[in-house]
């Protein structure tokens, strides 16, 4: 499919892991038009590729993506299809699998903070 | 005599402008200086020295050092004695080599972060001048921070392999660098694991702080705003910048102090830290934070940890 760069261009996102379907923005990443939806799936964290909680892996369809942090998605990893999803911006349907994670507050924290 | 105060921090950063923007629009620093590596200098209003914040663009987020002035360039070689003999590797480094400062010493925390000492800076002053000063200075951006007042940094916990890096840095800067232990919280299933700690040199409750995590890393930079009228203007401030908020404003149970936390345009989280808490003395006793109540330790009203708090943070080094 090419590319459709008009900014104002609403894409349906598929997230795999959960069978979740939401429209996004072409001009607003991912992570910020799933959030504004109010639904769930993809961890959200810094919304600034620093931290890379928002890890995805994007199986079909096209995103435009701006700097990212190479501590969580390296070049090689970056032609593989991975990418922050803070920091995608659609200009297809895009499918994609969820590959960072939060830590869970429940049962896997002994020690305060950890 | 020994360290007075935090110096700087050197936050790495994927894209100069938007940095830029953030931290001169946003929280109100003030540009001093660039490099002909690209490197960037700020300094809040009401810091004297040329610089607090050194931003440097890279390809990955995060902060590559931390800096703390001494009282006088004797402290230097006191220093870095007592840094040799408690088993660290310290190295001076000539004037220059840390950018507009004299004579310092690198070495690294036993939590894997590099920190400097050094004696001198270039000094700019403030705009209000020292003779019949105004309050504060006309033509201040954003929230208009005035001073780089601490950083927090993650430690490696996992003490179910014998890992502390919070115990073993704190000890570090309590027994070589004179910090006092101010607060912390202690946990595990008799509650001596020692999982945060705050420390000062100033009379403030803190100017460094450390807590366990997965991993280290820079958990924050605080930037000093008076009272807690001008952290509602901070937020409303982010908030017309579309800046992400980590935590609106709230306080802190420990140090008390009034906070947002936020992220900067590269994912390092910030902070803008109001009130002065309370006096730290050499003589005040520590405060204890036990697990039960941790979560009103660290947000006082909600009473929770946000999931993010100790997942979501840059790298440390």
């Amino acid at each position: 499919m090419a590319a459709d760069m008009d900014p104002t261009k609403r894409w349906t996102i598929h997230i795999r892991d959960t069978d979740e379907h939401y429209d996004c923005d072409a001009g607003q990443h991912l992570l910020k038009g799933m959030l504004q939806l109010g639904r769930k799936g993809i961890p959200s964290g810094c919304h600034g590729g620093g931290c890379g909680v928002c890890k995805i892996r994007i199986v079909s369809g096209e995103v435009e993506t701006i700097t990212m942090s190479r501590a969580h998605v390296s070049e090689e990893e970056q032609q593989q299809g991975y990418a922050l999803a803070c920091r995608c911006f659609p200009r297809s349907d895009v499918s994609l699998d969820v590959v960072g994670k939060m830590q869970k507050t429940v049962c896997k924290r002994r020690y305060g903070f950890v | 005599m020994g360290v007075m105060r935090i110096g700087h921090i050197n936050i790495r950063v994927l894209d100069m402008p938007a940095a830029l923007k953030h931290y001169e629009d946003v929280l109100g620093l003030i540009r001093t200086d660039e490099d002909s590596a690209g490197n960037v200098y700020l300094k809040g209003w009401d810091e004297w020295d040329k610089y607090s914040v050194m931003l440097s663009p890279a390809d990955r987020a995060g902060m590559n050092h931390i800096a703390y002035k001494v009282e006088n360039d004797a402290d230097l070689d006191t220093l870095k004695k007592r840094i040799a003999d408690y088993g660290t590797d310290v190295e001076e480094v000539p004037a220059g080599q840390l950018p507009y400062c004299g004579r310092a010493l690198r070495f690294w925390l036993p939590s894997g972060h590099l920190m400097y000492l050094y004696a001198e800076k270039d000094f700019v002053g403030k705009s209000v001048g020292t003779t019949n000063p105004e309050p504060w200075p006309d033509g201040l951006k954003g929230a208009g921070a005035h001073w780089l007042d601490h950083a927090l940094l993650m430690c490696e916990l996992d003490p179910e392999r014998g890992v502390n890096k919070v115990a073993e840095a704190t000890k570090f800067m309590k027994e070589v660098l004179d910090f006092r232990l101010c607060e912390q919280v202690m946990v595990g299933p008799d509650g001596d694991i020692q999982a945060a700690t705050w420390m000062a040199r100033t009379s403030t409750p803190h100017d460094i702080a450390f807590v366990g995590g997965p991993k280290m890393g820079l958990h924050h930079c605080a930037f000093f705003l008076d009272e807690w009228n001008d952290v509602l203007k901070a937020a409303d401030i982010m908030a017309k910048h579309k800046v992400k908020i980590d935590v609106t404003p709230q306080r802190h149970g420990i140090t008390r102090g009034y906070t947002i936390y936020f992220f900067d345009p590269s994912g390092n989280r910030n902070e803008t830290f109001a009130g002065l808490g309370y006096l730290s003395q050499p003589d005040m006793p520590v405060i204890t934070w036990t697990e039960e109540e941790l979560g009103r330790g660290i947000f006082y009203h909600t009473g929770e940890l946000n999931e993010a708090f100790t997942t979501v943070y840059t790298e440390g080094a």
